[in-house]
């Protein structure tokens, strides 16, 4: 394996990082909007929600890519691999970043809502002041958990042509005829990144320790 | 209540809606034509390779190249339009190009009879003829017949697979048979296993194993287990104006003998007497 071969490899990792990156900032807000829509029962939308989210927990990402690569330029709209890959991951993991946060949701005591309520709070004041700051900290194993698994699922993404590390250490076993050690170099990569998602968590959670002992 | 009713039965209307559309989606797919040379003329030609097909198209640090990459260099100069290049894996490009994703798919692709139905080829590019490889060390296999029963690894969805009763046929001559058949998505994963002893023979084209023997000496070709076969380029069946301007590129580099230089060069030799048209009879 030559030093170009390596950089190929790097070069998968900020494919990787980055795709992830993007689709855990859109796929995390979409997220917590369906759980809300779900959970403030909205007429109608709350349906369509229920019905979106158990398809998409239905499909497997890798169909749903080809779906969306091979069948969305027949019905006019052109898509390149990288927005392909996005719309993908974003679609699979809001579904179940949805269902993470709705059980934080369902198990919000109601008595803190009515109190916020009777205060005088309005919706979007009682929102980001009561529920928001506690169901991020019930949520956010689950949604740290989901996110890790999606950082593991972006080498499905290659069959559209994205080059992420597992594609990359792929290539370079097939050019030289040796796939373990660049299959090793990649397994070492992953390791850290998700390390580094789960380090954040750490920090997130001690700070609100801290946060919730300074009150 | 009354309201709650009539929400439950709109968002099942929805769904059976949103169901219907599920099926209604791959129809429109199959109704729409991949582009005219005359639309090609204007947006560019868009050519879709493989990342892991050695000698054929492989990546080397970073960058494309083998047998059908110096081939499309040679198009950018030929082509009075632009080329655009799509490096994917194998997996989705014959289904790019019927559906019209990519215009032509520049790879190995052996000419058979099932892809034909979805497909047109252009001239053969090299001879595909089907080998069989197995590990030096294994004295147990020295011709055909000592294949008998023996596990053959093979690429999922190939044409080699699909020719697989070819050897069958061979083997039964000597009262043999073919033995456990495992599928690959990719060649490199077969050709580890066959050094791990998992499989104790892989089956791929004559041009594929002689580069990997030379490269891999703990791997020794065996002998040709098909008959002809020719891997060519494949576009959209019926996309007949773009399959000439393809076939003119590949009859002038022939001409030039520029095309054999390429073969010797990646393939370690040249195949003078391709056809330039090939029935296949699989």
């Amino acid at each position: 394996m030559s030093g170009g071969d390596i950089a190929a490899i790097f070069q998968g990792a900020v494919v990787t990082v980055s795709l992830s990156l993007v689709g855990i900032l859109i796929g995390l807000p979409i997220g917590l909007g369906l759980a809300l829509v779900r959970w403030a029962n909205v007429p109608i939308a709350a349906g369509i929600v229920t019905l979106y989210v158990s398809m998409l927990r239905a499909t497997p990402l890798v169909t749903l890519l080809l779906l969306l690569f091979f069948a969305l330029p027949n019905v006019g709209v052109p898509i390149g691999p990288i927005s392909a890959a996005i719309v993908a991951l974003v679609m699979n993991t809001s579904a179940f970043n949805c269902e993470v946060w709705r059980s934080a949701l369902m198990n919000f005591p109601k008595d803190q809502y009515e109190a916020a309520q009777s205060v005088g709070m309005r919706a979007a004041q009682r929102f980001r002041r009561i529920v928001l700051p506690q169901i991020v900290r019930v949520s956010l194993p689950g949604l740290v958990n989901e996110m890790s698994l999606l950082i593991k699922v972006t080498p499905v993404l290659a069959v559209v042509g994205v080059v992420d590390i597992t594609r990359a250490a792929v290539r370079i076993g097939s050019e030289t005829y040796e796939p373990l050690p660049p299959f090793l170099v990649a397994v070492a990569l992953y390791a850290p990144i998700v390390f580094a998602l789960v380090s954040l968590q750490r920090w997130i959670e001690r700070r609100q320790v801290a946060a919730e002992a300074a009150a | 209540m009354t309201s709650y009713l009539l929400v439950r039965s709109l968002s099942r209307r929805l769904m059976l809606g949103l169901l219907a559309s599920q099926f209604a989606l791959p129809m429109l797919a199959g109704r729409v034509q991949a582009a005219s040379f005359d639309e090609i003329k204007k947006r560019g030609l868009i050519v879709a390779t493989e990342d892991d097909f050695r000698p054929f198209e492989f990546v080397k640090d970073g960058k494309p190249t083998g047998f059908d990459n110096e081939l499309i260099e040679d198009l950018r100069k030929y082509a009075p339009f632009e080329i655009k290049q799509e490096i994917l894996p194998w997996t989705g490009i014959l289904a790019g190009v019927s559906t019209g994703k990519y215009d032509v798919a520049i790879t190995a692709a052996i000419i058979t009879k099932e892809r034909k139905q979805s497909l047109d080829f252009t001239s053969p590019i090299a001879d595909a003829t089907h080998y069989y490889v197995k590990r030096k060390d294994d004295k147990s296999i020295s011709s055909i017949k000592d294949l008998n029963g023996k596990a053959v690894g093979v690429q999922a969805g190939s044409a080699l697979l699909a020719r697989l009763p070819e050897l069958g046929a061979m083997l039964a001559k000597d009262n043999g048979k073919l033995g456990k058949i495992v599928e690959y998505t990719s060649y490199p994963e077969a050709y580890q296993d066959l050094a791990l002893g998992r499989v104790d023979y892989v089956v791929n084209t004559v041009i594929n194993l002689k580069t990997l023997v030379a490269e891999k000496p703990v791997f020794e070709l065996g002998q040709p287990v098909s008959g002809k076969s020719f891997p060519a380029w494949a576009v959209a069946k019926g996309n007949t104006d773009l399959l000439a301007f393809l076939n003119g590129f590949i009859a002038k580099e022939k001409e030039t003998g520029r095309f054999a230089e390429l073969q010797k060069k990646w393939f370690g030799e040249a195949f003078p007497n391709l056809p330039v048209t090939f029935e296949p009879e699989f």
